[in-house]
């Protein structure tokens, strides 16, 4: 277990930069995720953790201890890859004995503990297969023990569960999680998917273009957005973005003209998540153009003076039909500056319009 | 109740019947078909080496192809036979027996017909050691004519050892190609496709001149390391391939798992190549075992002879040719390579070139 720091750390390939220099300091037995679409530089980041990369810049501690020059093998980091990356010759025993391998640990503790790491994943039953011969559930937990074994101090794990049906991800989320809150192992989760962050992680980090957007809870990121960006990336359906100018206590855009709070000025974007639409109340006039029932909900496409928006309301059958005229209000907003996409702090429409 | 309706009165209704009758017989045809025509191909490949065979047995003196037309009388009818219970009988635990006693048969029939006339005279030159001698005399230079046991080893130590270089240098540069960015990669790789192109006979000349300079003329090293330089383009592309198909993951993953990179390329991924690796060390060794061009011309010792010279030799018509015994050398030269085949056919299907395994 270690506390890990990242000062102004950077990796740059020729003249791509990765990622840029970068701040962020990870407590000793925290689970946190790193957030991003593709290309955000979150695996580079990973990878550079892991030793497999150099830092351009900046340095890398654990504990303390600057850890750049130190090679991987001598890091004691384990690691799940999205591929599993199993030994295709070795048999799953082996698979989880290897990393013990190569320190000096007598045959039966080893045999020990690599019995215990498969237990601790409920795999001791397939010890004697090879890969080729596990579902795709059994070869995460085969390498989720592999990358314990050695007991490492700090885990990384780097879209871990995109290979996996949708019912076996949710079975796997937990049980990482509870696994990680029992050994107590400072982790490192990678991925592109929100619902996979948000609901193991205790911190989130949002990743775009190589730079850090916002470190925060799942409701910090979802409830108060500090950009665009991560404003956009967190939630699904997507939050309405309605552009339109900020001007003298009024946000205008089109014909339309409503009342603002707060010191937004200028060009600006109005964020609306899909749930704090109203359907029914206000005085905004709209037109339901398509339903996507959902079962527990149901996501309506409307056509408002405000542009194409999208609401969603809970309820196994949908309240209005295709075609339908029907009022919306916007229970609540945030307010974003167009030109550099943050937000201001504070800014939201008068409540209920 | 609309569509049942519109069944009913439909006056054509389809012949489930008939179509799965239509069907079968269809695939039948195909079958018998497609069969014919690769037996036919396979004839003109498949008839000289019977030849080889049935005269190395039992041939006296001459090519004789008397035993040859016995063994085809039985082998075709019983081909046909065979190609007629499969056609004939669905249930695979009769069509086993069947098979078993057509196999059976045949072979009975082989031994009654071609047995009197076998014998091992033609093999002769296995455990008379100076028989090229004695047939040949003592005639022109590069002294006695070898045994052919001589010939047998030089052959071996040639395939064996130019096998073994192909594979270690074609492993680690294929590695080297597939994992390493470096100046002048992309060229390079080209360079190993033209050489590859590049007919080995227009540098006979120049290799000659070559080994002279170095001392290595009429030395079996000299011949090892010139098919090794020409093997070894195409050995090192095929190598690249197969590596290129393992993910880079496992390496890096042996990395953090506390390998060091040369652990992590014999223990992990040397393993996943394996199949790759055999293929290059059984083409390697049978176009050691095979080559003719360059022992031709670069040893002149007859106690450097390969097979390939030793059977030219006793091919060649000087005082009239035993060419029962020819054949006999001919399949104790083919040998080798089919028993190399037949070790490793298992593995070598699995691959296709460039390391995409099915």
């Amino acid at each position: 277990m270690s506390r890990i720091e990242l000062r102004q750390v950077s990796k740059r390939w020729g003249d791509v930069t990765a990622v840029e220099p970068t701040d962020l300091v990870i407590e000793d037995g925290e689970f946190v995720a790193i957030l991003g679409p593709s290309g955000c530089g979150k695996s580079t980041t990973l990878f550079m953790l892991a030793g497999i990369y150099v830092p351009s810049e900046g340095e890398i501690r654990f504990d303390k201890a600057v850890v750049n020059e130190v090679e991987a093998r001598d890091r004691n980091v384990g690691i799940v890859f999205q591929s599993y990356a199993l030994y295709p010759h070795m048999t799953v025993r082996d698979n989880i004995l290897f990393p013990l391998r190569f320190k000096k640990i007598p045959q039966h503790e080893a045999q020990f503990r690599a019995t215990a790491a498969a237990a601790l994943v409920r795999v001791e039953e397939l010890l004697e297969r090879k890969p080729g011969q596990l579902s795709g559930g059994q070869q995460q937990r085969v390498a989720l023990a592999r990358a314990l074994v050695k007991e490492p101090q700090l885990l990384l794990l780097d879209e871990p569960l995109s290979n996996l049906d949708a019912s076996l991800r949710m079975t796997m989320r937990s049980e990482i999680r509870a696994l990680q809150r029992k050994l107590g192992v400072t982790t490192i989760l990678v991925t592109h998917d929100q619902i996979e962050a948000t609901t193991m992680a205790d911190r989130v980090i949002c990743m775009s273009k190589g730079r850090i957007e916002q470190i925060g809870s799942a409701d910090d990121l979802y409830h108060r957005p500090d950009s665009l960006f991560v404003a956009s990336f967190i939630g699904s359906p997507p939050i309405n973005r309605i552009e339109g100018r900020a001007e003298g206590g009024r946000f205008l855009a089109g014909t339309i003209a409503l009342p603002l709070r707060g010191a937004a000025a200028g060009d600006v974007v109005l964020g609306v998540r899909p749930e704090a639409l109203r359907l029914g109340e206000g005085d905004l006039s709209a037109m339901v153009t398509d339903i996507e029932p959902h079962g527990r909900e149901a996501i309506y496409h409307l056509t408002t003076p405000l542009g194409e928006l999208r609401a969603l309301e809970a309820g196994a059958t949908p309240r209005f039909a295709v075609g339908a005229r029907l009022p919306v209000a916007i229970a609540s907003s945030l307010v974003f500056d167009r030109i550099s996409g943050r937000r201001v702090a504070g800014a939201t429409l008068e409540a209920g319009i | 109740m609309e569509t049942r309706a519109f069944a009913s009165t439909s006056p054509q209704r389809p012949d489930w019947q008939a179509l799965a009758d239509k069907a079968r017989s269809r695939r039948r045809a195909t079958n018998a078909f497609l069969y014919t025509v690769l037996i036919l191909g396979s004839l003109p490949i498949v008839v000289p080496y019977l030849w080889l065979f049935t005269v190395a047995f039992s041939g006296r003196a001459g090519a004789s192809t008397t035993v040859l037309w016995l063994t085809l009388a039985i082998l075709m009818p019983a081909l046909l036979g065979w190609l007629g219970l499969r056609a004939s009988i669905e249930d695979p635990r009769r069509l086993r027996h069947a098979e078993w006693l057509l196999a059976a048969a045949t072979l009975a029939a082989l031994a009654a017909v071609t047995g009197p006339h076998l014998h091992a005279d033609n093999w002769r030159f296995l455990w008379i050691s100076d028989i090229a001698n004695r047939l040949k005399g003592e005639t022109g230079t590069g002294g006695r004519y070898p045994s052919v046991w001589t010939a047998f080893g030089n052959s071996l130590f040639i395939a064996l050892v130019q096998m073994t270089l192909v594979v270690a240098v074609s492993t680690f540069a294929g590695y080297y190609l597939s994992r390493f960015e470096f100046r002048g990669r992309a060229s390079y790789l080209r360079g190993l496709l033209i050489l590859h192109a590049f007919p080995a006979m227009t540098l006979i000349i120049p290799i000659f001149l070559l080994t002279y300079w170095v001392g290595l003329l009429d030395t079996l090293t000299g011949v090892i390391l010139v098919v090794v330089a020409l093997e070894l383009p195409f050995a090192i592309f095929v190598m690249k391939g197969f590596f290129d198909a393992v993910p880079w993951d496992i390496e890096m993953s042996g990395m953090v798992d506390g390998a060091s990179r040369r652990q992590a390329f014999f223990m992990l991924l040397l393993p996943q190549v394996k199949v790759g690796m055999l293929a290059v060390a059984v083409f390697a060794f049978l176009r050691g075992w095979e080559e003719y061009v360059f022992v031709r011309t670069l040893l002149f010792q007859k106690s450097n002879w390969t097979m390939s010279l030793y059977l030219f030799f006793m091919s060649e018509d000087v005082m009239g040719t035993d060419y029962a015994m020819v054949s006999a050398i001919g399949v104790f030269y083919v040998l080798p390579s089919i028993v190399l085949y037949a070790l490793s056919q298992k593995y070598l299907t699995q691959m296709t070139i460039g390391g995409i395994k099915g």
